[in-house]
């Protein structure tokens, strides 16, 4: 600790907080330097050190403003309004809470998530740690959490953002999107706007980006009956159409089926060998992707069309490789 | 002393420390010191230091009547009194409520997890209170059906058998496992185990175990890292495959693991794969078509082979005769 610091800083920033509090109208610093200890010295560096203060404070979310004061001539004050300062009472259960904290905990570290829900304890009886401890916890998105944060607080005040984009192809483009909301889906986030190129809401999955999501302005409201989540697709795995393969798998190989493809149905015909399952397909192409990586483990039964792109793909590759 | 630096909080981290800590010592008065350095996670001195520091602060004129009250009495429980000003929480910032909120729509998309009605019903309470975020989650998966069992054994610290089918072997195997920590990563549920017979630590998929059956026995954890965790840890005996692939299979990049990723002309990339077994790499293979190209090695052109030579012998019969 310096010489010029007599007090602790720490001390410093708690009286000030108070002070501002307290005093309900906006200060000037004069008067603050008078009321109390540890803004002393020439003016220039006290009003240093007050500015730095300052700056710390707005860094930990303290709401310190400025205002006109009602001294003669209307000097520029400094004041703290309690509204904007003190957290809403927010009546959680003990559960709720419980769960805040395992949420804050899981995934990568993120500062921000670990204060949050450290101010929401408050509000909570006691016995919260016996209830978050050893349970399990969720790791990882693709997505780092700044980046998510930066899209849902752009999305959240109705923002236009331009950020780099490779696409599923690897073309990469910059896009310049409305910002409407923000989608967790499968381990991946989407960014899901309106594209203001093609003019046509889109999801953009975050972890493509190739740039930070940079705020360029005012944008859009979404239309009305927006929804984000009916924009985020599902994966090959979990089409729900009415059109559905019959596929006869190694046994093994049907446990691996019935754990990738949802909407799943067994059928009876089973051979002793073999487990015939019928699954749902969004369409013949990607299918018959799915199935060709479970080998000669999978044979395509039915229908006649998607075994017979199978067998296309099959020779296909055997001309290239030469098999 | 900047050897120091990063274990020493600068005095604006305590600050923000202290307008948290002090709402809660406030409203649950005769909190021990263990308790809050444990909720608050700050070290038991630095927040006793801090707390001293509390007693000197207040309002002008600073006499005995202006000051907060800290005391922490012989079972080392705090008792604070004339707080008035830090007797409740600061807001939450932006970032902050938009962090919880992230963390908790992870956690809500996860099937199976068990604080997701808490947390919807928690962050219903925040919406209402701060304001509705455009924040939302879906799950597209279900639990899978022995997560329970095998989350139960992981707590218990309760040796298992199980049956699992293996995607890189496409095999089903018997196994003595003492599973450690579940947890889930992208939307799949994960044990770690010391795999018995293996005499190795495991990455298993839970909706990959087929049955379960408890032994009784109970096992001392071996420390083994869960949540957090890469999905795919390199061993001495990885084979490195190298391939390149065209703009329709570079979803490949992201899907799995790589130790190398290099963007081709195209559009296209080349990826490093360091992978236990060809197996599940050939298969893969028949997946991606003549889209992907094998640089190395050179097996597992003659895997590829051998597996689409036993693939088109199925599909040479009539739908439905194996005669493999």
């Amino acid at each position: 600790m310096s010489e010029i610091d007599a007090i602790d800083p720490l001390e410093r920033l708690l009286n000030l907080v108070a002070l501002l509090l307290d005093h309900g109208r906006p200060m000037t610093f004069d008067e603050i330097q008078d009321a109390m200890e540890g803004y002393e010295g020439s003016k220039a560096t006290a009003k240093r050190k007050f500015e730095r203060d300052k700056d710390v404070l707005r860094e930990y979310g303290v709401p310190i403003e400025t205002g006109t004061t009602d001294v003669l001539g209307g000097e520029i004050g400094y004041v703290i309004s309690r509204d904007a300062y003190y957290l809403p009472e927010i009546d959680f259960t003990p559960a709720e809470i419980t769960a805040l904290f395992v949420a804050a905990q899981s995934g990568t570290a993120a500062a921000a998530a670990s204060t949050a829900v450290r101010k929401l304890l408050y509000g909570a009886d006691g016995g919260i740690l016996s209830g978050a401890g050893g349970g399990p916890l969720v790791a990882g998105a693709d997505t780092d959490a700044e980046t998510v944060a930066a899209a849902a607080d752009a999305a959240a005040s109705r923002r236009r953002v331009t950020f780099g984009y490779r696409n599923a192809q690897g073309v990469v483009r910059d896009r310049d999107v409305d910002a409407y909301g923000v989608v967790f889906r499968r381990g991946h986030w989407y960014l899901v706007g309106a594209d203001r190129e093609r003019d046509e809401i889109r999801a953009f999955r975050l972890s493509r980006c190739t740039t930070r999501v940079a705020d360029t302005g005012d944008g859009s409201s979404p239309p009305t009956g927006f929804q984000a989540t009916d924009h985020v697709q599902g994966g090959p795995w979990e089409a729900d159409a009415q059109d559905r393969a019959e596929v006869a798998f190694g046994d093994a190989a049907a446990a691996l089926a019935r754990s990738r493809f949802t909407g799943w149905e067994r059928l009876d015909r089973a051979s002793e060998r073999r487990v015939i399952l019928s699954l749902p397909m969004a369409d013949e192409e990607t299918m018959a992707a799915l199935l060709l990586q479970f080998g000669p483990d999978a044979e395509v039964l039915g229908p006649a069309s998607l075994r017979a792109l199978v067998q296309d793909r099959l020779r296909d590759l055997a001309e290239a490789v030469d098999a | 002393m900047p050897e120091r630096r990063g274990v020493v909080p600068t005095t604006a981290e305590r600050l923000g420390r202290m307008l948290v800590v002090v709402p809660y010592l406030v409203r649950h008065p005769g909190t021990s010191v263990t308790e809050a350095s444990a909720l608050f996670d700050i070290p038991a001195e630095q927040l006793r230091r801090d707390l001293r520091l509390l007693m000197m602060s207040g309002l002008p004129p600073y006499g005995p009547g202006d000051l907060i009250d800290v005391d922490i009495d012989e079972d080392d429980e705090i008792w604070i009194t004339m707080a008035d000003h830090f007797a409740r929480p600061l807001r939450l910032t932006r970032q902050e409520a938009t962090a919880v909120r992230v963390r908790a729509a992870e956690l809500m998309a996860t099937p199976g997890v068990p604080e997701a009605p808490d947390l919807a019903s928690a962050v219903a309470k925040l919406d209402a209170t701060l304001g509705e975020a455009p924040i939302d989650a879906v799950s597209g998966t279900v639990a899978p059906p022995l997560l329970d069992e095998v989350a139960a054994a992981a707590a218990a610290h309760e040796r298992l058998r199980i049956t699992y089918v293996a995607a890189s072997t496409g095999e089903r195997t018997e196994r003595t496992i003492d599973p450690e920590s579940v947890f889930a990563e992208l939307g799949n549920w994960y044990v770690v185990a010391w795999d018995d017979g293996a005499e190795d630590e495991r990455l298993l998929r839970v909706d990959r175990v087929e049955r379960v059956e408890s032994t009784g026995v109970v096992f001392s954890p071996r420390g083994l890292q869960g949540a957090g965790r890469p999905l795919y840890r390199a061993g001495a005996d990885d084979i490195v495959v190298r391939l390149s692939l065209g703009p329709a299979s570079r979803w490949v990049a992201e899907y799995y693991a790589t130790t190398a990723v290099e963007e081709r002309d195209d559009g296209g990339v080349e990826v490093e794969l360091p992978t236990r077994d060809l197996g599940w790499v050939a298969a893969l293979l028949l997946r991606l078509g003549p889209d992907a190209e094998v640089i190395g090695p050179a097996e597992l052109r003659e895997r590829r082979r051998d597996m689409l030579r036993r693939t088109l012998a199925v599909y040479r019969e009539q739908p439905g005769e194996p005669d493999v």
